[in-house]
């Protein structure tokens, strides 16, 4: 198959408003008007093709009626092409698509400046809040890496807006949480660093560079990185028996030197959250004994008050709060909320 | 890495290669934009926050892209995309964008079929925008949305979308409140069905004759 030219006498019509057809033209010869409706001003309009130009390729590709008529003016000579002909054309000469990609980026830029004008009635959040708002949403939603970008992103842009003082005591929140898997991030092999990028789309913001150090993710983390951030955003998604089982699967496929100790740590906390309270603290009791030095200690520890606290043990939960407090430091998030959970322990003796 | 199963080969954009992390944000909502991507490896989501509901607007593949709009002009991006596995894909900025195209019909062809679907969606909302009458831009979402379905209106009678009332009144471009005051009033009239997850349009015909109607009343 190949484009086939054809002729068309004066007066007639290559096609109507409103059909619809995968046909391409181009114009070889004679005179060819399209006629259309201005959405913007309801005014008929008539463009005359020039030679050589195609015509009817925005309906076709995008598979939609056409929305204008084409009528030849004299007799006419008119190449027709299929789309995939069309293509096969176009990609041995790009400078066709290029000249069209302008044509088209002009014509939605317009279009989508007019339909922004009119939407501003219904859809009125400004970006400030907005996007103020979505850092709220996942933080709420305990997707605090997520709500970790919002949130850096804003102070980009809005470092004195309506908003920062906020965001700033929202951000440290977000980071203790995250704080609690490490860095997130496997600090070992990272093969093809070069390649990866700091953070989202900065590269073109120099001013982003210095506040918002995003967590460097490895170009390529390894099998049994994916499985344990897989998990742990499972945890985020409070998810966690499903969580709890994705762990244990870590454990069942052998001792790895990073990833076995933090599974074992992130199980015993599903088992909090599942309410198995006496396997949680047997769990945690026997990670503290086993890695005395855990440099989450604190945390577990506060997991077994808790879970005493949970089975109306408050004298243990007590107990245990004090011996984390005497931990130190003082200004240690974890040690700041046993301090108030053991606050709220004696209150409630 | 290699390019998408029979895609272009890319390996000369290796220094626009960007890696995300599974989970991580690529661009925020309202975030100022002016970079597109192309995905290489990964999958990546493509959501809005409306209210309290994060909506899921696409799942975007290796060799789709996303963030075009910025390059078109500085508006804010219009949905946030996160990957959802860890993603690798070429950033581009406006000004190397051409040297993309150039060197890649493949790609140049796609973004072109891609941003003739936009004028067209663009245009339909215009439409919608346009009418005078709140009850007909309601309506004519319902009618744009059953277009997108490629639903044959003259054949089908009962319609269900699977959109919210938030949903609607985006497209309609009028306020939540308003929208649901339409929508119920529909509701008593039996033209539809509301349930939280979706809508159900009883006569899709009925509400083409009705927007036809208005837009004709308009026009004169």
């Amino acid at each position: 198959m190949s484009p086939k030219a054809v002729q068309y006498r004066a007066n007639s019509i290559i096609y109507f408003k409103g059909d619809q057809s995968d046909r391409i033209f181009l114009l070889n010869a004679g005179r060819v008007n399209l006629s259309y409706v201005d959405i913007e001003t309801g005014q008929e309009v008539r463009d005359l093709i020039k030679m050589g130009e195609f015509f009817g390729v925005k309906s076709a590709l995008g598979h939609y009626m056409r929305e204008e008529t084409a009528i030849v003016l004299q007799d006419s000579t008119v190449m027709v092409f299929s789309v995939p002909e069309f293509e096969a054309v176009a990609m041995k000469n790009t400078r066709i698509i290029t000249k069209m990609l302008a044509v088209f980026s002009n014509q939605l830029r317009r279009i989508h400046r007019q339909v922004q004008n009119l939407m501003v009635s219904g859809d009125q959040t400004n970006p400030e809040t907005g996007l103020y708002q979505i850092g709220e949403y996942y933080l709420k939603n305990k997707r605090f890496g997520q709500a970790l970008y919002a949130f850096k992103r804003y102070l980009v842009y809005y470092p004195t807006g309506a908003y920062a003082t906020d965001v700033t005591s929202k951000i440290v929140q977000a980071e203790e949480f995250l704080s609690r898997y490490g860095s997130g991030v496997p600090a070992s092999p990272a093969p093809a660093a070069p390649a990866a990028a700091p953070g989202p789309a900065m590269a073109a913001r120099p001013s982003a560079a210095t506040t918002v150090a995003m967590a460097a993710a490895p170009a390529e983390s390894s099998e049994v990185a994916q499985t344990f951030y897989n998990a742990v955003s499972l945890v985020s998604q409070e998810k966690y028996l499903e969580a709890y089982k994705a762990f244990k699967k870590i454990l069942e496929a052998g001792p790895d030197p990073e990833y076995t100790a933090k599974a074992e740590f992130e199980m015993a906390k599903c088992l909090f959250y599942l309410k198995q309270f006496d396997n949680c603290i047997k769990s945690f009791s026997a990670i503290a004994q086993k890695f005395p030095k855990h440099p989450e200690l604190k945390d577990a520890l506060f997991f077994v008050g808790r879970s005493y606290e949970e089975k109306g043990d408050k004298a243990k939960a007590g107990n245990l709060y004090k011996k984390i407090i005497s931990m130190g430091p003082e200004d240690d998030p974890v040690v700041r909320k046993v301090r108030k959970a053991l606050r709220a322990v004696e209150g409630a003796a | 890495m290699s390019p998408a199963a029979g895609g272009p080969d890319l390996s000369m954009f290796n220094r626009f290669s960007k890696m995300f992390r599974k989970g991580d944000i690529i661009f925020c909502e309202y975030e100022p934009g002016d970079t597109f991507y192309l995905i290489q490896s990964g999958r990546v989501q493509v959501v809005r926050i409306i209210g309290d509901l994060e909506k899921n607007i696409a799942i975007l593949n290796p060799g789709d892209y996303f963030g075009e709009m910025s390059i078109l002009e500085n508006v804010p991006r219009s949905a946030t995309t996160i990957a959802l596995d860890d993603v690798k894909a070429l950033e581009f900025s406006r000004e190397n964008f051409e040297v993309l195209t150039l060197g890649n019909p493949q790609i140049a062809l796609k973004l072109l079929k891609g941003f003739a679907q936009r004028i067209y969606a663009q245009k339909r909302t215009f439409m919608i925008l346009t009418l005078d009458d709140v009850e007909a831009k309601v309506a004519d979402v319902f009618l744009m949305l059953a277009e997108n379905q490629a639903l044959d209106k003259t054949t089908v009678d009962t319609v269900e979308f699977k959109n919210t009332v938030d949903d609607v009144a985006h497209w309609a471009g009028i306020p939540s409140g308003q929208c649901r005051e339409v929508l119920n009033h529909f509701v008593a009239q039996r033209r539809i069905e509301l349930y939280p997850d979706r809508i159900v349009v009883k006569k899709i015909a009925d509400f083409e004759r009705f927007v036809n109607a208005r837009r004709k009343h308009q026009e004169k």
